[in-house]
């Protein structure tokens, strides 16, 4: 069979229940007891199991198959995790990262059979095993018993809430008939999804299926073992719909009876009626510890699934409510909602130039600006993912760190549901875990030190996200030793970035910005954690790339905080149109606080620069005439216009010849030959036509 | 052997006036040529950088080639054409000329290559072709669009 096509969605998939295992293993770290957690772990190990299985990657799936069998005797409480399974637990992750890049690279999986860890996975279960012989034995008798009862009528055990008792009902009053059946995959099928799929298309074109255990959704996702059970509405008879079952290949057999009331058949309705209402969950949940691990797997999934899923009356096939694109067709999407507001914005000004003003052009111009900036929304929010993906593997990291570093630390997470640009997302991982490294290796001390400096021994980083306006802020956090700006300066004369006599005059924080410069690093030693020199540069140049910036404030001996400044679309922004000499240019709304008016006699001089005292703050000016090299329209001695531009906490006034309004500007790159021109960080074209640059104030402040 | 080289052994190019000289631009090169239109000033950038234009909703840099070239600066007329060049290294570029005259298909063997002097407006050429009794200087466009 041909799987190259699902490659993609293996792996993507793969690497969600990657993800997810990892998380789950350090929750149960915390704490080992937890039945939530040991469940998503096996379930999780259990769907990587069957995928790779599925996919022909025989070794991938063995491990998986080990690791599921030590999940399934915790889950039956025969063994309990001890720490040095985590660390077991944790080496088999790696392997299984390691199967799948090289499944990404290759479509093949290697050849590391990853035997030593086999052998410590199932040394767990022997040493427990031997431990608990006398418990197992008693399971063993009760194995017995159960499977006797449960192959034969599992529909039986189907939970059925008072809706679907009512759907039931209602079909046979209607004098159709209600059958429930079992049905049981040969052992050697491959894909028994799609053989219960060609079931359930069988059955229903006989009739409809009410009611399937485990649920459609998780027989679709392979969460099965050999059988299921459905219940079905029909006119046909019995035995026409069996036969069916029975025509489709690699299936072993069904067997069903039909059912006159709810939750029993006529033959048992005895023993049906004093079972099947009140406990039926407990029946699938009876035979967990019965049967052997792997065996076992479907049924709980299914007991769970069917509970979950109950709900849902008349159980259909339940499609995914989500679907996958290609990031390519987003941007394709993205740049035709681009065309369409330059389109809009032609419009807006031919209109405005027929002279004459047309109530009803007017009101359905105002009505598409509303469409298109909708539509732009909409779709910016289908780029949008929760960094989630992302900073879902630092714990896990964090955790390594603890144990490489021989520190103590605890990474505190929140806002990971902060949603940002697919594009961002991608590219944000590597600065976020530079930041995170730097803050683990530099910044916390060691617990002797700590102790001494009276602070907790086990040292805390933080990692926050929030949104901030049309701004995403991350901060990384520590509380640890703080940077050292003598230190730094030391480094930095000794590295001849600076001189002795620059050095004295340097603020705090232009001696900090000296870390962001490239190859300067202040550990005394290189570790292969942090401080190789390439660092600090790379995530500024990173950030700025994609239009953000960053930020440090640290206190010697208190800790650090970097904090991330990102904006939630890269295409398209508000911007203040303006005028200075004839010429248009746009400046990011995001950075304008406020207009002013502002008469001559109030620019003040303060070391030769000029400034205008603001409600208290004294704000340098900038004169963008002179910045652009061109000749201000404004006359003299006419008062200024100024548009006051903020760039984390220092402020700017840009003088400008004329205000324009605001526009929503789709931005355009200069294009190579132009380069990154320091002041202009792109262009965008105007309703007219015209080409409009877009001034970087940042730059000027 | 012999009926490969007659394939490959023409090239067409595009024939552009610069003040009294025709210059010929490989066709290959050339994405499309357009009127005068508006040009963006960008500030702080090289003289021969006029500035930006909006060809089919993209921004296109353009430069002047007299400028370049070392020619004083000429009036545009209603002759003077934006050559829009594709260039690997460069994306697109466009070249303001004083007017295009025609399209030219040259033999391989009757281009006179150049062994120039780097100074003044030679370095820009390639190699001399022949047609119609005419001269065509062949213009290197790495040299031309290189700062």
């Amino acid at each position: 069979m041909d799987v190259s096509q699902y490659l993609e969605i293996f792996l993507d998939e793969t690497r969600e229940h990657l993800q997810n295992l990892n998380t789950e293993i350090l929750n149960l770290e915390q704490d080992p007891e937890n039945e939530d957690t040991i469940n998503e772990i096996f379930r999780a190990a259990h769907s990587l199991k069957g995928m790779a299985g599925t996919m022909g990657y025989k070794r991938m799936q063995a491990l998986t198959h080990h690791m599921e069998n030590v999940f399934s005797e915790v889950r039956n409480g025969t063994i309990k995790i001890k720490s040095h399974m985590i660390d077991i637990l944790f080496q088999c992750l790696d392997a299984l990262e390691e199967y799948t890049a090289n499944i990404q690279e290759n479509s093949d999986e290697g050849t590391n059979d990853n035997e030593a860890l086999t052998k410590l996975l199932n040394d767990c279960l022997k040493t427990e095993e031997e431990e608990t012989a006398a418990e197992a034995a008693v399971e063993e008798t009760k194995q017995t018993e159960a499977p006797a009862s449960s192959s034969e009528d599992k529909w039986n055990d189907i939970p059925l809430d008072d809706t679907q008792k009512h759907v039931l009902s209602e079909a046979i009053k209607q004098g159709r008939k209600v059958y429930g059946i079992t049905v049981k995959v040969q052992e050697s099928c491959i894909l028994k999804a799609a053989r219960a799929f060609l079931v359930f298309k069988a059955v229903e074109e006989l009739g409809e299926i009410a009611i399937s255990a485990p649920s459609a959704q998780d027989i679709e996702d392979e969460k099965f073992d050999l059988e299921f059970s459905i219940i079905v509405i029909t006119d046909s008879t019995l035995e026409e719909v069996l036969g069916d079952i029975r025509s489709v290949s690699e299936i072993e057999g069904a067997c069903g009876a039909e059912m006159t009331e709810f939750g029993g058949t006529q033959d048992q309705a005895s023993q049906a009626k004093e079972e099947a209402p009140e406990e039926p969950k407990n029946v699938p949940a009876k035979e967990v510890p019965s049967e052997k691990a792997p065996a076992a797997a479907a049924a709980p999934a299914a007991a769970q699934g069917g509970a979950k899923h109950e709900k849902k009356a008349g159980g259909k096939a339940v499609g995914n409510r989500t679907v996958r694109v290609d990031i390519e067709k987003l941007d394709v999407l993205m740049n035709l909602v681009s065309e369409l507001i330059i389109a809009k914005n032609s419009l807006v000004s031919a209109a405005s130039q027929t002279g004459e003003s047309n109530a009803a052009v007017d009101s359905q111009i105002e009505y598409l600006e509303n469409v298109t900036t909708n539509l732009h929304e909409s779709v910016m929010k289908v780029r949008m993912v929760p960094i989630e993906s992302v900073v879902n593997k630092f714990p896990r990291m964090i955790r390594d760190l603890t144990k490489k570093l021989n520190k103590q630390m605890e990474l505190h997470m929140s806002g990971e549901e902060t949603e940002l640009d697919r594009t961002v997302v991608d590219e944000i991982g590597d600065p976020l875990m530079h930041l995170l490294r730097n803050s683990a290796d530099h910044g916390l001390e060691s617990a002797e030190v700590r102790k001494e400096r009276g602070k907790p021994e086990v040292g805390s980083i933080f990692l926050d996200a929030y949104q901030d306006g049309n701004n995403v802020i991350i901060e990384v956090k520590d509380d640890g030793n703080g940077i050292d700006v003598e230190k730094v300066k030391a480094k930095a004369i000794e590295r001849g970035t600076i001189t002795p006599d620059q050095a004295l005059n340097m603020s705090d924080k232009e001696v900090i910005d000296l870390l962001f410069l490239p190859s300067f690093s202040t550990a005394k030693e290189v570790t292969d954690v942090s401080g190789r020199g390439v660092g600090l540069d790379v995530v500024k140049s990173k950030i700025e790339m994609l239009g953000g910036e960053v930020e440090v404030k640290t206190k010697l001996g208190e800790g650090s905080t970097w904090t991330i400044r990102l904006p939630l679309t890269l295409a398209i922004i508000q911007a203040l149109m303006v005028e200075v000499g004839g010429e248009k240019y746009a400046i990011s709304l995001n950075s304008v606080t406020t207009l002013e008016n502002i008469a001559p006699s109030e620019v003040k001089l303060v070391q030769s620069e000029e400034v205008i005292h603001l409600r208290g703050s004294v704000i340098p000016l900038v004169r963008l005439n002179e910045v652009l090299d061109i000749e201000s329209t404004r006359k003299e001695g006419e008062n200024m216009i100024v548009a006051i531009v903020k760039k984390g906490d220092k402020l700017a006034g840009l003088v400008v010849d004329k205000l324009m309004g605001q526009q929503e500007i789709v931005i355009k790159s200069l294009g190579k030959f132009i380069g990154k021109s320091r002041l202009i960080s792109g262009a965008t074209i105007l309703g007219d036509g015209e080409v409009a640059l877009i001034l970087d104030a940042n730059v000027l402040i | 052997m012999e009926e490969l080289k007659n394939n490959s052994g023409t090239i067409q190019y595009i024939v552009i006036r610069v003040g009294e000289e025709q210059y010929g631009i490989d066709i290959k090169y050339v994405d499309n040529i357009i009127h005068m239109c508006s040009i963006t000033r960008v500030p702080k950038v090289a003289p021969y950088v006029k500035g930006v234009i909006n060809v089919r909703g993209e921004v296109i840099p353009v430069m002047n080639i007299r400028t370049k070239m070392g020619l004083p600066e000429a009036e545009y007329t209603k002759n003077s054409r934006i050559v829009i060049i594709k260039s690997e290294q460069q994306g697109f570029v466009g070249l303001i000329v004083d007017a295009v005259k025609e399209v030219v298909t040259l033999e391989v063997d009757g281009i006179e290559k150049m062994s120039y002097d780097r100074n003044g407006k030679d370095m820009f050429v390639t190699g001399v072709g022949k047609h119609q009794g005419g001269l065509i200087s062949l213009l290197d466009l790495n040299e031309v669009l290189a700062e």
